[in-house]
């Protein structure tokens, strides 16, 4: 059963689209990610299923409740780890997690316990009395996510919660995130890094300029480029060319971007020996070669022509 | 409500554990508040007159210097040092460590007695302001020195005519009828009578206008700083993770709202305990007067800073606005001088703002005497202001993105 439905979400501002036409589910017990580069929606797509942005277009349901109806329905049930370290950091990390408690109506009972177990799970138990403002990035990041967990939410929204984060620090939150999805936690994590989506994430969309583009396990997306992508950087080609090098038989498809071919390939060696011999036999010139391995992150660049990360 | 109540106390816990805004809104406001004290003559209660130390060289040594000397030392204004000669008082002059000096030359009573002209000499710094004060006075006694003998003249003469004798002893009788008519100079048979009506009067205590001035000045920054903040949590993030936890939004406002009217309410409060301690300041006969107006105050501040919040959405432009409004407010609304020193066009001015409506109120109380009855219309307007900025400020202000 799903638990979250987004279905045909637009938001503008003004001419410009952040969140174009969008359709997609999460299901429950799901991590669900959203990768994408800076500026591609996602962050804009976690305000609206959180309410904090009201959307333009479509119909979002979290939780059974739609979160233009029925907001306040909608905030108890998430639980969100900003992008912004949205602490205070004037205070330590148990009056942050005490204040933030009572705006989340935890029992005045429970919170205290929840507090302490809340910061063993994020390894902050010995810095629980250290003013935030001396805190690491990582740390901070931490303690953010225990803040998002306090309410102990059905569906939590990560927004790209290992930004500036030490590796010891993301291995944790990782490590976090998997242990309380195997609970039953349901998530959205939203990145610009590939491999934390292939890690944590049963299904991917991949975002750019507003639109989901591609959309499935993070496996079945990688089976599409086969064993490789080659970049083939070329001065001069005509269509003759471009046809015998489609019909080679370990290429699968063939894409022209200005002076570059990407090829997908069944098999990224045998197509390569093949293409530098029909270069050779044709005597055309190449300027460049690059081999991509299968993931993600190759994905998108097949997709879009672009970096995930500039 | 509870929420609003744990937001108001993190408020508070915030403003407590930021040092350096509690040394702004307490140690700076007593030490300006001190300092304008110190300048304007606050300690005691009230404003003491100058006194001036005036060097009298008495060259005479007579009955009649003596009674020069009665005179100017009967002024009040005046410290007489007669332990001077002439060249070290002019000396003292000329150095400046003197405003003036007065000189009794020699033969003074005699020439008094024998109706002769003669001079008290004023030697004074040139420009000084002093200057005119002390002519003023040395003027006074010669005058008075003036009529006697000139009276004591025309009188002998008469009595010379009268009885058609030349063999009067003139200087006996000038003697004693100038000794009697310097006397009467001190208890005059012809007097003016000054009658005053309405309430009894009192000395003006400056610190009655110092301290509610400063007050609310600083009230005013530290409402204003407050208000800021929110602008500050909404660029760090913690207004938004606010925003979508299952608060109320009058929750999250109005707890932000009730931190800042008590920070400021408690700051006005401190300062008042200050002045009545250190100044000794007369908090007038309405206690409940006074609170109200400082509640009214408050209340205006907190929504202005709402407003203002919701108009201004940058944290880099809030602090030189506020700032301009709040000095610009305090020179005009009378926290620095009284309101009705200004010309009339900048006391019609002043009545857009809130702190000429405060000022006005606080003074009736303290430094008029007035009742709570002198002050419902200010505490009215206050209120007023203070629903307009709100209501105008709650519906530009944004909880979130469109």
């Amino acid at each position: 059963m799903a638990l979250v439905e987004v279905e045909n979400l637009s938001k503008t501002y003004g001419d410009v689209h952040a969140v174009d036409n969008v359709t997609f589910d999460i299901q429950q017990g799901e991590i669900f990610g959203l990768l994408g580069p800076n500026g591609a929606g996602k962050s804009t797509t976690i305000n609206v299923l959180c309410t904090y942005t009201e959307l333009t277009a479509g119909k979002v349901t979290v939780a059974g409740h739609s979160v233009t109806a029925e907001p306040e329905a909608v905030k108890r049930a998430v639980g969100v780890v900003p992008q912004d370290i949205a602490l205070y950091p004037d205070l330590n990390a148990v009056e942050n997690l005490r204040f933030f408690g009572r705006m989340y109506d935890v029992p005045k009972a429970t919170l205290e316990g929840r507090i302490g177990d809340l910061l063993e799970l994020v390894g902050l138990t010995e810095h629980a009395r250290k003013r935030v403002e001396h805190y690491s990035g990582g740390m901070k990041r931490r303690l953010n996510l225990a803040v998002g967990l306090l309410s102990e939410p059905r569906f939590l929204m990560l927004d790209e919660p290992t930004v500036g984060v030490d590796p010891q620090s993301r291995n944790a939150i990782f490590e976090n995130i998997q242990a309380l999805n195997r609970q039953g936690l349901t998530a959205l994590y939203t990145t610009h890094y590939m491999e934390e989506a292939e890690l944590l994430c049963h299904r991917v969309a991949i975002m750019d300029e507003g639109r989901i583009i591609a959309l499935d396990t993070p496996q079945h997306l990688i089976h599409t480029l086969g064993t490789g992508l080659i970049h083939l950087g070329v001065r001069d080609i005509n269509e003759e060319m471009l046809r015998r090098l489609r019909a080679l038989p370990q290429v699968k498809a063939v894409a022209r971007r200005d002076d570059t071919l990407a090829f997908e390939t069944v098999d990224a060696q045998g197509a390569l020996l093949d293409i530098i011999g029909l270069f050779n036999e044709t005597d055309t010139p190449m300027t460049s070669l690059e081999i991509l391995e299968p993931n993600l992150e190759s994905v998108f660049i097949q997709l879009t022509g672009k970096q995930l990360r500039d | 409500m509870k929420k609003l109540l744990h937001i108001a106390l993190n408020e508070l816990l915030l403003l407590r554990k930021d040092k350096m805004a509690v040394m702004w809104m307490i140690v700076l406001p007593l030490g300006m508040t001190f300092i304008g004290g110190l300048v304007f003559g606050a300690f005691g209660g009230g404003s003491e007159a100058v006194v001036i130390d005036l060097p009298v060289v008495d060259q005479d040594g007579g009955e009649m210097a003596a009674v020069v000397l009665d005179i100017l030392s009967q002024t009040g204004n005046l410290n007489l040092e007669t332990t001077y000669d002439e060249e070290t008082a002019r000396g003292l002059v000329a150095d400046g460590k003197r405003a003036g000096t007065v000189v009794i030359p020699s033969g003074f009573g005699a020439a008094m007695i024998s109706g002769q002209a003669t001079a008290l000499e004023l030697i004074v710094t040139p420009g000084g302001q002093t200057a005119p004060l002390l002519e003023g006075m040395v003027r006074g006694v010669t005058s008075a020195f003036s009529n006697v003998q000139t009276t004591v003249e025309v009188a002998f003469r008469e009595v010379q005519r009268a009885t058609g004798s030349t063999d009067l002893d003139y200087d006996g009788i000038a003697g004693r009828a100038v000794a009697t008519a310097l006397e009467r100079l001190h208890d005059p048979p012809v007097r003016a009578q000054v009658t005053t009506v309405g309430s009894e009067e009192e000395e003006f205590d400056v610190s009655g206008q110092i301290v509610p001035g400063y007050a609310v000045m600083f009230a005013m920054f530290s409402i204003l700083s407050a208000a800021g903040g929110i602008l500050e949590e909404k660029e760090r993030g913690t207004f938004k993770r606010l925003f979508i936890s299952p608060i109320p939004k009058w929750s999250l406002l109005g707890g932000k709202l009730v931190a800042q009217f008590l920070v400021g309410v408690g700051q006005i409060g401190l300062m008042f305990v200050f002045g009545a301690l250190v100044f000794d300041m007369d908090v007038g006969h309405s206690p409940l007067g006074l609170l109200l107006i400082t509640l009214a105050t408050c209340w205006a501040t907190t929504s202005l800073g709402i407003l203002l919040v919701a108009v201004i959405r940058s944290r880099k432009q809030i602090h030189p606005i506020t700032t301009l409004i709040i000095l610009g407010s305090s020179a005009i609304g009378g926290a620095w001088f009284p309101l009705f020193l200004m010309p009339k066009a900048v006391q019609q001015v002043a009545r857009i703002t809130l702190v000429a409506w405060a000022m006005e109120g606080y003074n009736r109380l303290m430094i008029l005497g007035g009742s709570l009855a002198d002050v419902w219309a200010n505490i009215g307007v206050l209120i007023l202001y203070g629903l307009i900025c709100f209501a105008i400020g709650l519906k530009l202000f944004r909880f979130k993105e469109a």
